[in-house]
């Protein structure tokens, strides 16, 4: 790996870490929320969540181009809070990965939090646990396998991301230039030699990150045959 | 005085309960009724858990909800314990781990861990996981993990139901051991009447959504017996009798009536302990006959003297009632047998039942 690829790396590993812990700091609220939530609306928030899994990512890219650009009001907020532009930053694709990626880590939340139910919690509160307390204490530790599967989720998918990039980032180097966007390059230069080396650890990272998350949600299963027996 | 108030109504789609009913809690106190009347939604408004309610609920002089003022406190702020039917034991945590939670969140700790713990024979299981306990080994680890949160009142919601006969009796024991050391008030809602009879000192009697009866547990299960809607509870006479001997060296157990009477059934001993003075028994209508005359050479070894205070016939059943001293007795005929021995009000006859027709639930 030459040295513009690993400054490559190293953008696209600190932008998936971000938008990561975003993605939880936001869809761990957002994904309770939709568990609980009974009204008809809930409906087309979950329809919004899912879009980036079947819209092009250039839609979507099109789109976040328009409003990041100083002429729209969240570009020019962005601009008077920063003094930076925000279009083709590390910031912009950061967002746009946020986005991107949502649906990966909010539904499997969503999805272990209505499996979760009431009736853990309410035993909780019943021995007199708040509801901070009910989610440190019970949820979060029963969910806990769902949780890492959601941020591997998100990280991977980020990392993997290209269309939506390309569009709101540019090809910046050491700012928005990421190992897809590099790769790329390469193919675009005819440097098929560079591209294989890049396309082979994106391919190998990827596999060994789901095969972990694969073996991750197979151990709970294992055990309780264990445990029944 | 412990009191608990209740007024309020909880409407959902397909049914209302309805309740104004004040409860003095001490010992455990039954809430009987059948799946539909409302029992599981009355504990559940109690705890805290249901939203949908209008009304006051008032424990120790402390308000828990009044809709009118928009007051609610918070299950977790109750001081109020609840066993549910299905456990409901933390997955993620042993069960020691799982006893620790309650005792951890519980302000001015007054509880003795091990001695819960003890009372609840959990000292060889507390290392297990939730997974390998039995459903009577689970219960009591819900059971042991309500107490040591402290609370002020015990609820039970249906604790039992998924035991086998002997968990049951087992559990039923400890219950009564662990109230009469704790003191704490139990309220205890089953659809069972068996196992109501056997720990409740009071009963609250429910039906579609209504309060139709509260008062002593023997008084309450004799009312039912004559109620119009008698399909209720298997028709019997509910006592508590002091116990003259475990055996009387020839098999039977002796209970005392009255001064005169006794009541036998089989031997108790090594089945309870001594110290106990009295014993909760029923005896089903239907075990029960009646004879003109005094049955001496029968091999049925209770007759018992009584006079007649009522005949009620439905369907081709006849209730008859009837007291020996203190005691009333009610008994199950056809209606050829009542025609036959032609009987009346005031009229005195002799009741009898085999030995094993004196039930116990516990041992």
């Amino acid at each position: 790996m030459t040295n513009p690829d690993l400054l490559a790396l190293i953008t696209t590993l600190k932008m998936a870490a971000l938008t990561t812990v975003i993605l939880l700091l936001i869809g761990t609220p957002l994904a309770w929320f939709l568990a609980k939530m009974q009204s008809r609306f809930k409906v087309i928030i979950e329809a919004i969540v899912a879009l980036p899994l079947v819209l092009p990512p250039t839609v979507l890219g099109f789109y976040l181009l328009i409003a990041f650009s100083p002429q729209h009001l969240p570009g020019q907020l962005w601009q008077q809070a920063t003094g930076q532009q925000l279009a083709f930053s590390f910031s912009a694709i950061v967002i746009g990965s946020v986005l991107y990626s949502m649906p990966f880590v909010v539904q499997p939340l969503q999805k272990a939090f209505e499996q979760l139910g009431e009736p853990m919690l309410e035993a909780g509160a019943m021995l007199g646990a708040g509801s901070t307390d009910r989610f440190f204490t019970i949820v979060l530790p029963i969910t806990k396998a769902s949780f890492i599967t959601a941020a591997s989720l998100g990280f991977a998918h980020t990392v993997g991301e290209f269309g939506v990039i390309l569009i709101i980032g540019g090809n910046i180097p050491g700012e928005t230039r990421v190992l897809s966007i590099a790769l790329f390059d390469h193919v675009e230069a005819f440097d098929y030699a560079k591209a294989h080396v890049l396309a082979i650890s994106l391919l190998a990272g990827s596999m060994v990150l789901l095969s972990a998350i694969y073996l991750l949600n197979r151990v709970p299963k294992s055990t309780a045959k264990r445990c029944k027996s | 005085m412990n009191c608990l108030s209740l007024d309020f109504s909880i409407t959902l789609d397909t049914f209302k309960l309805q309740l104004q009913q004040d409860i003095h809690l001490s010992g455990i106190t039954g809430v009987f009724g059948h799946s539909g009347s409302g029992k599981s939604s009355m504990l559940r408004a109690i705890a805290g858990l249901e939203s949908k309610i209008t009304g006051t609920i008032v424990l120790n002089e402390k308000c828990l909800i009044n809709s009118d003022s928009k007051f609610f406190i918070k299950p977790e702020q109750r001081h109020i314990g609840l066993v549910f039917q299905d456990s409901r034991l933390f997955p993620h945590l042993n069960v020691l781990e799982n006893l620790k939670f309650a005792a951890k969140r519980c302000q001015n700790r007054r509880l003795d861990f091990n001695e819960i713990i003890n009372l609840t024979e959990l000292d060889s299981l507390l290392h297990k996981h939730i997974n390998e306990l039995s459903g009577g080994q689970r219960q009591r680890v819900a059971l042991a993990r309500a107490i040591l949160a402290e609370p002020t009142l015990l609820l039970l919601d249906e604790p039992l139901s998924a035991l086998d006969r002997k968990a049951k009796a087992s559990l039923l024991k400890m219950l009564l051991i662990i109230q009469d050391k704790l003191q704490l008030p139990i309220l205890y809602v089953s659809h069972s009447l068996d196992e109501l009879q056997q720990v409740c000192d009071k009963l609250l009697v429910l039906s579609q959504g209504k309060a139709v009866g509260f008062g002593n547990i023997h008084h309450m299960i004799h009312q039912l017996n004559q109620s119009q809607k008698n399909s209720l509870i298997q028709q019997q006479t509910s006592m508590s009798l002091p116990i003259k001997s475990l055996n009387n060296g020839h098999g039977l157990a002796v209970l005392s009536l009255n001064d005169k009477d006794e009541i036998y059934l089989p031997a108790l001993e090594g089945k309870i302990d001594v110290v106990k003075k009295t014993l909760r028994c029923f005896i089903l209508a239907s075990d029960i006959s009646i004879s003109l005359t005094e049955p001496l050479n029968s091999s049925i070894v209770n007759h018992l003297l009584a006079s007649i205070t009522a005949i009620d016939t439905t369907n081709n059943k006849v209730l008859v009632t009837a007291t020996s001293g203190q005691q009333t007795f009610f008994v199950s005929i056809s209606v050829f047998s009542q025609q036959k021995l032609a009987l009346k009000v005031a009229q005195n006859v002799y009741l009898q039942f085999k030995a094993s027709a004196v039930r116990t639930y516990l041992y």
